[in-house]
């Protein structure tokens, strides 16, 4: 059971469950099978595949960002606030807004790297501390909370909307944001620094490499691309509000989980959380689309979780059981 | 005899005041006279009693929580239990069933899903925080398909009236809760079995050893937790009335930020059901202080979120200090003084 | 076998035990009976745990007996084995690190806690130990931890007492009053099973040595039979020579008018003081001394992982006294660390990825792949390190090759010092002679190694020149002409005549 052999294999197992998921809802709504319905539906998931490249990076080190859903509507009111209430131009808002977001990792990753306190914690209490900070934004603003900030330009909403060459943005954002996340972890020395990492931190420390520095880059990352997700969601529905993302949470970690990356660390990998996150935004389309309610989406991604998982922590201790028998029979035979 | 008498007490106010319970007490204190200073009424017995009021199911759920945190594991599940439990006893409630009735089945459904939870972590050795968060997921989806998507609401007027019960004064329910802690915290510390929950996260292989059944335990942890969480949905349904599909939606991330406020440990093995208590007292009460202090409520999450990432991080960095120098005495203990080389070479 | 007064109180049959593919235990018969000590030596992964984990019901036999006074154990637990008064002294002490010694003594044992109370104060009298009943186990040293191990079985009244390794982290007087203990116990009919690495001690203590090797008993006698040749003959693997001989060659290197490769200069930090020596090019110099005697932490602060107070290091010509790790490595500096498992491996990383770890840092943003390929090519075949796949999982091999692939690591960063701290640790007898022969060839093209041990013989097998570090300060000096063994054991036991021109008092 070595590294590249297993997780390979783990991803196979995606693709498998993607094709037969695209199949099932084909035949059952043939419409399904639009592609640029297909490609028009990134849209709906981009947020939570975005987070959930460098969510995985987070991951491998043995880590957890369970802040993410809650920076994204802190990019979002920033965005809405500096370009419609302050005043400023949109692109520079938005450069503004992800320097936000990166803050935001930035003190994730400081307090869990160097103040060497939990992620799970840390976390935790920035998910209540940057959506806080986006209320707090709001109310002294003096905008309607539940209206949220709209008047966006009709350049904002091409963010969303535009697309190039037929291809949507939302689909190029993911294939670009993809690649960049997969170049970093798998083929760069950053990467494998980061796996070292998440194997045992000790021994990369005693190896000479800066561990606190790796760990607090990765949210970094994490927080970055969190407010990549907010500025698409903002330009997707046409409003910056600070709830944006609150339901993120338990998605973005489903996909991380789902793609095969082991939530101790250490090991994992960016395709397995894309697949994942293909497969769960198309489950909700295909939902909708056989008339089943959106709602049922989260049995089938809690489901699919726990099993995936129970397979991935029982396989080895199975596997070896099996051969115990079958080597018995063929004793006995 | 009374001297003596004296040191022995004053070395165990010395031991409490060390605790981190009474730390977290303090700082609640803290809280109620400087918004008592503000405002006055704020400490009045009226809103005393309505801060411990609406922080009831959140003590019920951290009792639970704390179980199952001791043991090292998490437990994500407990919003979506708390709704599950609370829409399908209201709908029997609704239908002209029994309160006892309700009851019990909120309380059975509670312990299935915990059981379910603990199967899942302590025999298939799942993650507990996957298998949890895949467990609220879950649930929640299983309350919509139950209740249809509707509201549970016009409970029976008998149901909601439970949670105004008073007796001299005080509400029912607080007395019972506050009786209920004390009793956990008493099983848990003092105990033979209550203190296996503490010993399995404090490590592991030691509790094997000395015969504490570990799966056994993990799993009584979140079924315990389940209950309580079943418990806290019965509380929510009489308080509030109705039931909505999202009820107890994100309530898990504020009853662990309360567990971890009153000195739980993630790590396990640390905690006490009291500090968790007093913890979600004060996750609850910075909500109405904001109100008394004339303060928009909108600054709630932000003060709560600075908060709990203050005082973990102070936690943390003090007791890595208070490591250090244990470590570090402990290694200047060792060493050969200037003058024992003397001796040393003498003696021989 | 000789029978005396006896009472059998335990009697293991044919056992045999795996874990999936491995097996551990391949067929182990084992009487233990009142009145006797049975010292068990046997390399790591010889079963000598397991053994005894199955003796106190953690894991069940695959197939074979356990009987316990006569009585055919079926169904053994834990709690079943502490009921009938089996109690094991673990290596690493199973303390629960957050509750208080009290606590840690009364858990799981049902009496009145102040019976319990009286009974350790008693105990603690009786053996001359000073534990404070209220502290927190978390804030005790590693030898009161393994006292409060020993105390929780005797307060618990054990009739059969496992004891795994439990001097290797006590002191010289510590260790003799376990000793007395023991002696005690004995006299009262406890049995006692000993595990241990140290030869002395058997002879020392018990009545019985039996040697376990490769899941079987390859040794079963009374110890006035026994000679420390026949134990190290019969922990060798089958048709191998004696011992280790001195085939490790130590060439006189001539240093005078050399600079040093590494000056260390009245260095003093936390658990060490005034500490000078050099290490010149090509020679192997040993820091001989006790566990807790301070060497660990003496390599750590040269390392980088902590701080020191005062004093100078040199590599070369270059101040690395204030170097962070990243720095010193960066100047030559490799450090081989004394847990394997805790610092030096990534278990659950490939071959490849730990033997390339630290050549990363002069390649660019890409990982060279090709360059991995190479590197790790050329290790496995110069250690000759024993694997299937460069990508299979480290933590499969064995603890000897996950060894060499960590000395690789070191040396493809071709450091200019390599500190090796307890190399030969749980690693059996045929990868020791290995690594020996590794370290030997190593300082014959041109390295110099900085060798710290408590296996003194080891020390005294392979260094050119040793210090003594005792409680520590560094207080001998060892030329070649002065090591042996009883030198090496008097500069290790603070002892040695102070002829060294290094020390000033």
């Amino acid at each position: 059971m070595h590294m590249l052999s297993k997780i390979p294999k783990w991803n196979l197992a995606l693709v498998l469950v993607l094709v037969s998921e695209v199949i099932i809802f084909g035949l059952i709504n043939p419409r399904f099978w639009n592609v640029s319905i297909l490609l028009g539906s990134f849209n709906d998931f981009i947020g939570i595949a975005v987070i959930g490249f460098f969510v995985t990076f987070v991951m491998i080190t043995g880590g957890i960002d369970i802040s993410g859903g809650s920076i994204i509507g802190l990019t979002s009111v920033v965005v809405g606030i500096l370009s419609q209430v302050v005043g400023i131009n949109i692109w520079l808002s938005i450069l503004l807004a992800l320097v936000v977001a990166g803050l935001c990792g930035l003190l994730n990753g400081i307090l869990i790297a160097y103040g060497r306190v939990q992620a799970m914690v840390i976390t935790l209490g920035g998910m209540l501390l940057y959506s806080g900070i986006a209320v707090v934004i709001v109310g002294l603003s003096g905008v309607s909370a539940s209206e949220g900030i709209s008047g966006f330009s009709q350049s904002f909403s091409t963010i969303a909307y535009g697309s190039v060459m037929g291809i949507p943005n939302s689909v190029i954002l993911f294939v670009v944001l993809l690649i960049i996340a997969y170049i970093l972890l798998h083929l760069s020395k950053y990467g494998r620094y980061i796996f070292l990492t998440g194997i045992n931190q000790e021994a990369a420390e005693y190896a000479g490499i800066n561990t606190k520095l790796v760990i607090l880059s990765t949210y970094v990352l994490s927080g970055l691309s969190a407010g990549f997700a907010g500025i698409m969601l903002t330009s997707y529905l046409g409003s910056a509000r600070a709830d944006f993302g609150g339901e993120y949470l338990m998605p973005i970690l489903t996909v991380v989980v789902l793609g095969g990356t082991l939530i101790t660390g250490g090991k994992g990998g960016v395709i397995g959380t894309a697949l994942a996150s293909i497969i769960v935004g198309f489950l909700q389309i295909g939902m909708q689309m056989g008339g089943l309610s959106t709602q049922y989406i989260g049995l089938a991604t809690g489901l699919l979780l726990i099993i995936s998982v129970a397979i991935l922590s029982v396989s080895d201790e199975f596997k070896s059981n099996v051969k115990r028998i079958v080597r018995l029979k063929s004793y006995k035979g | 005899m009374e001297p003596m008498k004296e040191v022995i007490l004053m070395s165990k106010l010395k031991a409490i005041t060390k605790k981190r319970e009474f730390r977290t007490f303090l700082f609640l204190v803290i809280i109620f006279v400087i918004v008592g200073m503000v405002n006055s009424e704020f400490l009045s017995i009226n809103n005393l009693q309505n801060s411990l009021k609406s922080s009831l199911l959140y003590i019920v759920l951290a009792i639970g929580l704390t179980f199952v945190l001791l043991t090292g594991n998490i437990d994500i599940s407990v919003g979506g239990t708390l709704g599950l439990s609370a829409a399908v006893s209201g709908l029997i409630l609704k239908n002209g069933g029994s309160i006892i009735v309700a009851i019990l089945v909120a309380v059975l459904i509670g312990a299935l899903i915990g059981f379910i939870n603990g199967i899942g972590v302590a025999k298939l050795n799942i993650s507990s925080f996957i298998m949890t968060l895949g467990m609220l997921e879950i649930t929640r989806v299983i309350q919509v398909i139950y209740t249809k998507g509707q509201w549970v609401e016009n409970l029976p007027t008998t149901f909601k009236q439970i949670s105004q019960v008073k007796i001299f004064g005080l509400n029912l329910l607080i007395i019972i809760v506050a009786i209920g802690v004390i009793l956990v915290q008493m099983y848990l510390s003092k105990s033979e079995k209550g203190r296996y929950f503490s010993a399995i996260g404090d490590n592991t292989d030691g509790a094997i050893l000395l015969g504490v059944p570990v799966q056994r335990y993990k799993i009584y942890s979140f079924v315990i937790s389940g209950i309580c969480a079943a418990i806290a949905g019965l509380i929510f349904a009489s308080q509030i009335g109705f039931i909505s599909t999202t009820a107890g939606m994100g309530i898990e991330m504020t009853v662990i930020a309360s567990a971890v406020l009153g000195g739980v440990s993630l790590s396990g093995g640390v905690g006490t059901v009291v500090g968790a208590s007093i913890g979600a007292v004060i996750m609850i009460s910075i909500n109405s202080a904001l109100v008394y202090m004339k303060i928009p409520a909108f600054w709630n999450d932000a003060i709560s979120g600075s908060l709990l990432i203050t005082i973990v991080v102070a936690d943390a960095l003090m007791a890595r200090r208070s490591n250090k120098n244990i470590k570090k005495e402990r290694l200047r203990a060792r060493v050969l003084k200037p003058e024992e080389v003397v001796t040393h070479a003498h003696a021989k | 076998m000789k029978v005396k007064n006896t009472e059998n109180l335990v009697s293991l049959e044919n056992v045999f035990k795996s874990f999936n593919q491995n097996k551990v235990l391949k067929g182990v018969s084992l009487d233990l009976n009142k009145y006797e000590v049975i010292s068990i030596i046997g390399g790591n992964g010889a079963g000598k745990s397991t053994l005894m984990k199955i003796l106190t019901g953690v894991y069940s036999v695959d197939n074979g007996f356990v009987k316990i006074k006569g009585k055919e154990m079926q169904n053994h637990t834990p709690s079943i084995a502490l009921e009938i008064g089996i109690y094991l002294v673990p290596q690493e002490p199973l303390l629960f690190p957050n509750m208080t010694v009290e606590q840690n003594i009364n858990f799981g044992y049902d009496k009145p806690k102040h019976v319990i109370r009286e009974e350790a104060k008693r105990i603690c009298s009786e053996l001359d130990w000073e534990i404070d009943l209220s502290r927190m186990a978390a804030s005790l040293t590693i030898a009161e931890q393994q006292q409060l191990e020993i105390i929780k079985g005797l307060v618990r009244q054990a009739k059969i007492l496992v004891l795994d390794e439990p001097t290797s982290a006590l002191t010289f007087s510590e260790t003799k009053s376990l000793f007395t203990v023991i002696e005690k116990l004995k006299k009262e009919g406890v049995g006692i099973f000993y595990i241990t690495h140290r030869l002395d001690e058997v002879f020392e203590i018990s009545t019985h040595a039996v040697i376990l090797r490769d899941g079987k008993v390859t040794l079963k006698e009374e110890i006035e039979d026994v000679t420390k040749d026949m134990l190290i003959q019969g922990l060798l693997p089958d048709g191998s020579d004696t011992g280790y001989s001195s085939t490790y060659e130590k060439n006189y290197v001539d240093h005078t008018g050399k600079p040093p490769v590494l000056k260390v200069e009245n260095l003093t930090g936390d658990g060490f003081r005034d500490i000078n020596f050099e290490v010149y090019q090509g020679e192997v110099v040993g820091l001989a001394g006790l566990v807790g005697a301070g060497r660990t932490e003496i390599a750590e602060a040269i390392y980088g992982i902590t701080s020191s107070h005062s004093g100078k290091v040199k590599l070369g010509d270059k101040d690395i006294t204030h170097m962070g790790i990243n720095e010193t490595v960066g100047n030559g500096l490799s450090y081989i660390p004394e847990d394997r498992f805790l610092h030096g491996i990534f278990s659950i990383g490939s071959v490849k990825n730990n033997l390339t770890a630290q050549i990363l840092k002069n390649q660019g943003f890409f990982v060279n792949r090709k360059e991995e390929k190479i590197v790790t090519k050329k290790y496995v075949e110069r250690l000759r390190i024993k694997l299937a796949d460069t990508e299979q999982e480290i933590k499969s091999l064995s603890g000897g090759n996950q060894q060499k692939v960590v000395i690789s690591r070191i040396l493809s960063t071709n450091p200019h010092l390599i500190i090796m701290d307890e190399p030969t640790r749980g690693i059996d007898a045929a990868a020791r002679s290995d690594i020996y022969s590794i370290i030997t060839d190593l300082k014959n093209i041109g390295f110099s190694i900085l060798l710290i041990s408590s296996d003194l013989e080891e020390i005294e097998l392979i260094s050119n020149r040793i210090y003594g570090i005792y409680r520590g300060v560094c207080n001998a000096h060892l030329g070649p002409e002065e090591i042996n063994a009883t030198n090496v054991m008097k500069a290790a036991f603070g002892t040695y005549e102070r002829s060294d021109s290094h020390v000033k008092a």
